[in-house]
């Protein structure tokens, strides 16, 4: 059975650029694969292994703007083929520049119907970026196709596939009918690491770019969010003696005069 | 202004009404869809059988068209939530920790809890709440409407979740513990500096999920809990991303790690470059000393 993986191409956490405004420099960010979308593209290509289907990776630049951000992007996306992936189907688009669950959902679902559409679509719980989790549901809306997400457990039926769901208090077990959009957790595997031949296999692999006007949709004009740094500001003090002992006293002084440890 | 609120537990009633009341919209007509018994603060409550995937598109012609849609930000919620946004075009934004009424914005966390963004707020919109944000009380003795309705999705069974009762989201001190233990046992360190500073222990993913020494209900993270008292120490933990967004709002942060380079010094306000088997006895100590424990 084909199952396709939606990939993002996120914001690295571990860079944060701003201008002298507070405002997030989006734009110099560097773009990595969202960390879960490995564990989506694991479960999906042993799905595939086992029944002989084809694995789809799916995606849309969603930061701009696309000439600083392509390569990133490309990067992301031979590492999505790398880890199983056997052919890409991507929207690149200047007028693409903010990562809306909204719109992006709205691009992916006219790719996969256009090119694929399996009946099983995979992703990560969350963005590794902006950790909203509302695409996967958002998606399936979109498609027509049933949900389940923050699946921990998947196992294939015949129409229909059983997940175990983290549902925060307990977990449950659910029969879900194709097609279905369903989204894994960082706990349903543990995704194994290209291998060098895996890695330069993947620059042979279809890589496909469409625009919006390719896929008949108009530009994306609106956008109304605004991206600040977070003001609350760590100290960062990194506590040194020439002791352990002077080390820990320091510290607990420290922890007194803020007032959250009581003498 | 009318308002529909998913809920699947009581618990979030207040951060709901707390919100709604930020907004404004305190005379707003309330109505909630429920899977579990609501007896205050609504105008109308329908209960179904639960509230995942497409349970608001099934109820959706019976009930109509709101302004605004809440939820809290429990997994189910975001779940239906979003399915409904997409079945209907409608926007969504999750986690929203703060509503500014004169900019009409909402805001939330974005980038491991580094980054704030800001929406202009519009109607209609979904929007499910940060837990522990906004507090608020709203007087209403609803109409129960009880409909024989569930989700597509056909649940098959149940399983509890091996929890030791410990509530660390509610916890003003938590001890955080990771992969810089090497032994369960080692463990006990972390729990006495917890029982000495009247805290409780937390720990990162891999403790909980891959090595199981400690309970998920312990597990702080965007999958876990998050924690919001006034300090955390976090001890042998190197700060991935979902980890520090999840302790983010704790007031003062202390990090004790031997890896200088480790990404949780940056999130710290004190830290202790030391490995932690040689630091921590010797913090217990003077700990103890100090306190007069």
């Amino acid at each position: 059975m084909d199952v396709g993986v939606i990939v993002k191409a996120a914001l690295d956490v571990n860079v944060l650029r701003s201008d002298p405004s507070g405002r997030i420099s989006i734009e110099s960010i560097p773009l990595v694969i969202s960390e879960y979308d490995r564990n989506a593209i694991y479960e999906g290509a042993k799905i595939c292994e086992s029944t002989g289907g084809k694995l789809y990776i799916y995606s849309v630049l969603t930061w701009g703007p696309m000439e600083r951000k392509l390569k990133d992007f490309e990067n992301v996306i031979r590492e999505a083929l790398a880890l199983g992936g056997e052919e890409a189907f991507t929207v690149v688009d200047k007028s693409i520049n903010s990562s809306e669950p909204m719109y992006t959902s709205e691009i992916l679902a006219k790719l996969i119907s256009k090119y694929g559409s399996p009946k099983l679509i995979l992703a990560g719980e969350a963005s590794t970026d902006m950790t909203s989790s509302t695409l996967a549901p958002y998606l399936a809306a979109k498609l027509g196709y049933n949900v389940a997400t923050f699946v921990k457990e998947l196992k294939l039926g015949d129409g229909y596939v059983e997940v175990l769901r983290d549902a925060d208090e307990r977990l449950e077990r659910l029969s879900v009918s194709l097609p279905a959009v369903v989204s894994v957790t960082g706990e349903i595997n543990t995704p194994r690491l290209p291998t060098l031949i895996q890695i330069r296999r993947a620059f042979r692999k279809p890589l496909h770019k469409f625009t919006l006007a390719d896929l008949g949709l108009s530009p994306i004009m609106s956008r109304y969010e605004d991206y600040k740094v977070v003001t609350v500001k760590r100290k960062n003090v990194i506590i040194e003696d020439e002791s352990l002992e002077g080390v820990a006293d320091k510290l607990i002084e420290h922890l007194i005069q803020e007032g959250v440890v009581k003498r | 202004m009318k308002v529909l609120v998913l809920l699947d537990s009581n618990k979030y009633v207040s951060d709901i009404h707390g919100f709604i009341m930020k907004a404004g919209f305190s005379d707003a007509s309330l109505v909630a869809v429920s899977n579990v018994e609501v007896s205050e603060g609504f105008d109308k409550v329908y209960r179904v059988g639960d509230v995942s995937s497409d349970i608001l598109v099934k109820l959706g012609s019976e009930i109509g068209d709101f302004d605004l849609y809440l939820a809290p930000h429990s997994k189910k919620c975001i779940e239906a939530l979003s399915f409904y946004a997409g079945s209907r075009g409608i926007p969504i934004v999750t986690e929203v920790t703060d509503f500014s009424i004169d900019e009409g914005r909402i805001y939330r966390n974005i980038l491991s809890g580094r980054g704030l963004v800001s929406y202009k707020f519009t109607t209609p919109m979904a929007i499910t709440i940060a837990t522990g944000k906004f507090k608020g009380s709203i007087s209403k003795t609803p109409e129960i409407i009880n409909m024989d309705i569930s989700p597509s999705t056909q649940l098959l069974s149940t399983e509890e979740k091996a929890f030791g009762g410990v509530d660390i989201e509610n916890a003003d001190i938590v001890v955080g513990v990771g992969r810089g233990f090497k032994a369960k046992e080692d463990l006990d360190m972390a729990f006495e500096l917890a029982k000495v500073l009247g805290g409780e222990v937390g720990c990162s993913r891999p403790i909980a999920a891959d090595y199981h020494w400690l309970d998920e209900d312990r597990w702080i993270g965007i999958s876990g809990k998050k924690i919001r008292g006034k300090l955390y120490i976090a001890i042998g933990i190197s700060g991935a991303p979902q980890h520090i967004m999840a302790a983010n709002d704790v007031k003062v942060i202390v990090a004790i790690n031997k890896d200088k380079n480790a990404p949780i010094f940056e999130y710290a306000d004190y830290g202790v470059v030391a490995d932690l088997y040689q630091f921590l006895p010797v913090f217990l100590e003077r700990l103890k000393t100090r306190l007069g424990v």
